[in-house]
């Protein structure tokens, strides 16, 4: 009885598979053949395939990476879809390391008397009062 | 209190005057390392003595947000109806504590302006200043080792104090000297960024720069929000063939063919060996029911090696069959 049920069902699975992989293989093709202004420039920067393909894939690790770091699920679609695809493959590769604008110190008390003294050279900016 | 010094071994009596002297030293190294920016005598000529964008609005920051109050400011300078409250989820990231760099460029964009980043250059950000455009920086306030990031607007300078005039932090109209802005500034690359409504450029952008930037613009919102930018740019860099080329295809996609077709030639006249200028410009002509001209366009593309002769031929022979 299961071994019926298998015989059935992967051909449909190998079958759902392959169709399913299949929008990302076939570049898209615009109407009426024209090359369009991306694809000409991202061939010019002598993007592979693979590349592309991966850059398809980075929105969706960057929507799982910005859930996990707390972002409201209802924005995060919309995050995405704002991002170039350079942008995308950055965030997912390095989102953990990339820089944070956000100024506030959390800094031991070592580092307060260090950069009190780069502070003062004017070397840095941390603290406002030392202008 | 112990006199601690006298009762040391004599070879641990020299150790705290030779730290304090490899302090100094260091800190000469570090300050040696920062030294003062210098800016280009033809900035100096080019730009005014003094700058004050008096009418980009100040929103102070709250915890960490300096991100989305930066974005605010610059957006709403330029007639954006947002403000902080809407901007924070959009551009937040709570387990990060901060605002990364692409989504800032990213919310720019979903406000229908293009985030353009300029050349890291205290010469490029004075121009831009000089030209009435307020600019987002990205400092590091503090050393590599222990960073705080952090985003200010600068919205002017003055160049015989040689300080910089910035909304940052709780600050408006925040006064820093060229020397110690530069320091915080180069610790991020010197990152900055003007966000401008499709039409405008920045004064010091370069032809690939502004490619990219109006490029990834049209990507998100679309041909026809793009179009007033190419337009612009084709004007201002009327020998670069890619610009001619993506503003053929907007105005292709905002079905304006006669337009298409003539910024295509334009194209081609800039640089005769773009292939998919030569491509599309046969495609439309074919759309226009011009078939001879047509065929010579694609005739062009497909004698050009490279990338596109596969597509190039196929087309050539579709558009022959339909002649015959």
């Amino acid at each position: 009885m299961m071994k019926k049920i298998c015989r059935f069902l992967s051909p449909l699975l190998i079958a759902a598979l392959v169709l399913g992989s299949l929008p990302v293989a076939a570049a898209p093709s615009p109407a009426g053949g024209m090359i369009t202004t991306q694809d000409a420039l991202s061939a010019e920067r002598a993007q592979s395939d693979r590349e592309r393909i991966h850059t398809v894939l980075a929105r969706d690790d960057v929507r799982d990476q910005l859930v996990a770091q707390g972002v409201d699920p209802a924005e995060v679609e919309a995050r995405v879809a704002a991002l170039s695809d350079a942008e995308a493959a950055q965030m997912a590769d390095q989102l953990e390391e990339l820089p944070a604008g956000a100024s506030v110190v959390g800094a031991l008390f070592a580092v307060f008397v260090i950069l009190l003294v780069t502070d003062i050279l004017g070397l840095t900016n941390v603290f406002p009062f030392t202008r | 209190m112990i006199d601690c010094p006298e009762r040391q071994p004599t070879s641990d009596r020299n150790a705290r005057p030779a730290g304090v002297l490899a302090l100094v030293l260091m800190l000469l190294l570090l300050a040696g390392c920062a030294s003062a920016p210098r800016l280009d005598d033809t900035t100096q000529q080019a730009v005014a003595p003094r700058v004050l964008l008096d009418d980009v609005p100040f929103h102070g920051q709250r915890d960490y947000q300096c991100g989305p109050a930066s974005l605010a400011m610059t957006l709403q300078h330029d007639g954006v109806e947002t403000d902080v409250d809407t901007l924070i989820p959009q551009v937040f990231t709570p387990g990060r504590e901060g605002s990364v760099q692409p989504e800032m460029l990213a919310t720019v964009r979903r406000h229908g302006r293009i985030p353009f980043v300029i050349e890291g250059r205290l010469d490029a950000l004075l121009t831009e200043l000089d030209a009435g455009h307020p600019v987002v920086v990205m400092q590091n306030l503090s050393l590599p080792a222990w960073p705080v990031w952090h985003y200010a607007v600068a919205i002017g300078y003055d160049l015989e104090a040689r300080e910089m005039i910035l909304h940052s932090g709780m600050e408006a109209q925040r006064v820093e000297s060229f020397r110690p802005f530069d320091a915080t500034w180069a610790r991020s690359d010197r990152w900055a960024f003007v966000a401008l409504s499709p039409g405008q450029l920045p004064a010091t952008i370069s032809p690939q720069a502004a490619l990219q930037a109006i490029g990834d613009f049209e990507g998100v919102r679309g041909a026809e929000a793009a179009l007033p930018a190419w337009e612009a740019l084709s004007r201002r860099f009327p020998d670069h063939a890619m610009a001619h080329f993506a503003l053929g295809n907007a105005r292709h996609t905002a079905a304006d063919l006669e337009g298409a077709i003539s910024a295509f030639r334009d194209a081609v006249a800039a640089d005769a060996t773009l292939a998919p200028a030569w491509l599309n410009l046969g495609l439309a002509l074919d759309s226009a029911e011009r078939r001879d001209e047509a065929l010579e366009a694609l005739e062009r593309a497909a004698a050009l090696p490279g990338r596109w002769q596969e597509r190039s031929h196929e087309a050539l022979a579709r558009v022959e069959g339909k002649s015959s």
